[in-house]
C-alpha cells in the first residue's frame, strides 16, 4: 500500500443482471477529494457501477475498497456508513415525506438521535448548500418540482457527511438554469474536500468540474488509470 | 340516555378495530404485506391467559408474560422464516398475492392450534381492573375494561404518533413504507423495520385481546372477526393511511352501536357492512380507496 490509500478502490468489478452482464472487470481508483465522471451513451453500464459500488446490486466478481476496507457484497448499509452515499438516479425520496425529514435522513447512516441530526454541521451544510429549499422544507417531497426535488436528493446526500459522493443522471431533464445551480453545488461540494463520482450521459457538464473521466461503453470502462 | 350509552359501548369496540386497522396499516406501509392474523394473535392473548390462570392455576402477571412472550417469539418467528423465504427474490406485485395467502393461513393455523389447545367454549381473560360498571355524568355508566381499552389505545395511538413525529427511527419506518429503495440508501435496515412491527404488532394485538375480552368474551374464531373488521378500517384508508384507518375504526364500532341497539341486535352487522360497501361504491375516490395493490 502506497503512502496515500484511495478513496476508492475498485478492481475487476462485474455486474450482472441474469445472463445479461452489464459491467465487466470495470477497474479505477480515486484518490482522497479527486472527482471523477463516468460518462458513456445511456445503457452502458454507468449506473450499474454506481449500484455495484454502493451494494444496491451484488457484484458478480471484483473488489471494492473505500478507504483500503474491503466493502462486503451488496451490503448498501455498510456502504452508507463507511461513507460512501448514493445519490441515485431518479432520487428515490420519500414522496409523502417532507423535503426536511427527506433531509435529516441522510444523517441515519452515522445517527440514531433527530435532535443531533438537526444539530449536525452535515445537515448545516446540506441547507446551506440550496437555500432555494428554505421555504419549501415543509412541503412534502412528493409535490416539489423536479429540480427540488434532485436538490433536496443531493442535500439528503450530503446530510449523510459522505467522503464520497456518487451522483446518478443528476441533470436528467432538468432545465439549464436548473442543472446549472446542480452543477455549482457539486462543485463547492467537492472543493470541500469530497471525493466524487459523477455518472453523466452528456460530458461537457460534468468535465468542468471533473479532472478525472471514465468513459463506459457496452459494460467496459477505459480511460480508468490515472490523468 | 340509550344514545349515549350505545354511543360509549361503540366506543369502546371501535377503538379495538381502530387499533387493529392502525396496526394493519402501519405494517403494509413498511412491509407491503396484508396482516390477516392480526386478530388471530388477540384471540391467543384473551384465551391463553384465561388458559394458563383457570386451567393451570398460574397467577394472572406471570401468565400475561408468559402469554405476551409466546406470541412475541412465535411472530418473530413467523416473520423470520415463513414471511422472509415466501417474499424473497418476488417482485412487489407478486409478493402482495403470496404474502396474502401466508398470512391467511397463518389466521387458519393460529384458530386450529387454538381450538386444540383451549376448546371451542366461550372464555375470557380474568379482568384486570374488576368491579360494578363506573357511571359517569347523567346516569350514563362504563364497564371499567372498557375505560383500560380506550385508555391502551389513546397511550398507544399516542406513544406512536410521538415515535413518528419525534424520532429520527419513526421517521425512518415511515421512510420504509415510502420508499423501500430510497430507504436503504441511507442505511436504514427495512428487514428489521417489518420484522418490529410484525412482532410488535402481534404483541400490541394480545394486549388489547387481553384486556378486551372480558367485555364481549372469547371463542377460537373471535380473532377472524376482529381481523375483518380492523382491515375494513384500514381499507378505508387505503392500507396506508393509519390515521384514516383510526377514523374509520371508531366511526365502525359506534356505527355497529347504534345499529345494534335501535335497528336490530341481530342484523345490525349485516346492515352495517351493506352500508359500508354502498359507500365504497359511491364515494371510493373521497374515502381513500386507492389502488392498494396496484400502485
Amino acid at each position: 500500500m502506497n503512502a496515500e490509500t484511495p478513496a476508492l478502490a475498485v478492481t475487476g468489478l462485474s455486474v450482472a443482471y441474469g445472463a445479461m452482464v452489464a459491467v465487466h472487470d470495470a477497474t479505477f481508483a480515486l484518490a482522497p477529494g479527486e472527482a471523477c465522471a463516468l460518462t458513456g451513451p445511456n445503457g452502458n453500464g454507468k449506473s450499474s457501477i454506481l449500484m455495484g459500488l454502493a451494494g444496491l446490486v451484488r457484484r458478480r466478481a471484483g473488489d471494492v475498497r473505500i478507504f483500503g476496507t474491503r466493502a462486503p457484497n451488496g451490503d448498501v448499509r455498510w456502504a452508507a456508513r463507511h461513507g460512501l452515499t448514493l445519490v441515485p438516479e431518479r432520487r428515490q425520496l420519500y414522496p409523502g415525506l417532507s423535503a426536511a425529514d427527506n433531509i435529516v435522513l441522510g444523517c441515519y447512516s452515522w445517527t440514531s438521535s433527530l435532535s443531533r441530526a438537526r444539530r449536525s454541521a452535515p445537515f448545516g451544510l446540506a441547507l446551506d448548500l440550496f437555500p432555494e429549499i428554505g421555504p419549501h422544507l415543509r412541503q412534502p417531497a412528493g409535490t416539489l418540482s423536479g429540480g427540488q426535488q434532485q436538490m433536496v436528493a443531493i442535500m439528503r446526500g450530503l446530510a449523510s457527511d459522505p467522503k464520497i459522493l456518487a451522483v446518478d443522471e443528476p441533470c436528467l431533464g432538468l432545465a439549464e438554469a436548473v442543472s446549472r445551480r446542480v452543477y455549482d453545488a457539486l462543485a463547492r461540494i467537492g472543493e470541500a474536500g469530497t471525493t466524487l463520482i459523477v455518472v453523466e450521459e452528456a460530458p461537457k457538464r460534468a468535465l468542468a468540474i471533473c479532472a478525472r473521466r471514465v468513459e463506459v461503453r457496452n459494460g467496459v470502462a477505459t480511460g480508468a488509470s490515472a490523468s | 340516555m340509550k344514545f349515549g350509552q350505545l354511543v360509549i359501548a361503540g366506543l369502546v369496540t371501535g377503538s379495538i378495530y381502530a387499533v387493529f386497522a392502525v396496526c394493519v396499516s402501519v405494517w403494509y406501509r413498511v412491509s407491503n404485506i396484508l396482516n390477516l392474523a392480526v386478530g388471530d394473535f388477540a384471540m391467543l392473548g384473551a384465551l391463553g391467559v384465561d388458559d394458563l390462570v383457570r386451567v393451570r392455576n398460574w397467577p394472572l402477571p406471570a401468565a400475561i408474560a408468559t402469554t405476551l412472550v409466546v406470541v412475541a417469539v412465535f411472530g418473530y418467528l413467523y416473520d423470520r422464516v415463513v414471511l422472509t423465504l415466501a417474499t424473497e427474490g418476488r417482485s412487489a406485485q407478486e409478493g402482495i398475492v403470496v404474502t396474502f395467502f401466508f398470512t391467511f393461513a397463518l389466521s387458519f393455523f393460529i384458530d386450529g392450534v387454538a381450538k386444540i389447545l383451549f376448546g371451542t367454549d366461550v372464555h375470557a381473560a380474568p379482568a384486570l381492573w374488576s368491579g360494578r360498571s363506573l357511571s359517569l355524568l347523567s346516569g350514563l355508566r362504563v364497564e371499567r375494561a372498557g375505560v383500560l381499552v380506550l385508555a391502551c389505545a389513546v397511550i398507544c395511538g399516542s406513544m406512536f404518533w410521538l415515535y413518528i413525529r419525534y424520532t429520527l427511527g419513526g421517521k425512518a419506518m415511515e421512510a420504509s413504507g415510502e420508499n423501500p429503495l430510497g430507504a436503504r440508501i441511507v442505511g436504514i435496515d427495512t428487514q428489521s423495520y417489518r420484522r418490529i412491527i410484525f412482532t410488535g404488532t402481534a404483541v400490541l394485538a394480545a394486549v388489547f385481546g387481553i384486556i378486551e375480552s372480558p367485555i364481549t368474551g372469547y371463542t377460537y374464531l373471535s380473532g377472524a372477526t376482529i381481523s375483518l373488521t380492523g382491515f375494513i378500517a384500514a381499507a378505508y384508508g387505503g392500507f396506508r393511511q393509519p390515521g384514516r384507518a383510526l377514523v374509520a375504526g371508531l366511526v365502525i364500532g359506534i356505527t355497529e352501536a347504534l345499529l345494534g341497539g335501535y335497528v336490530s341486535a341481530e342484523y345490525g352487522d349485516t346492515v352495517l357492512y351493506a352500508i359500508l360497501a354502498a359507500l365504497v361504491l359511491a364515494w371510493p375516490r373521497g374515502l381513500g380507496f386507492e389502488p392498494a395493490v396496484g400502485g
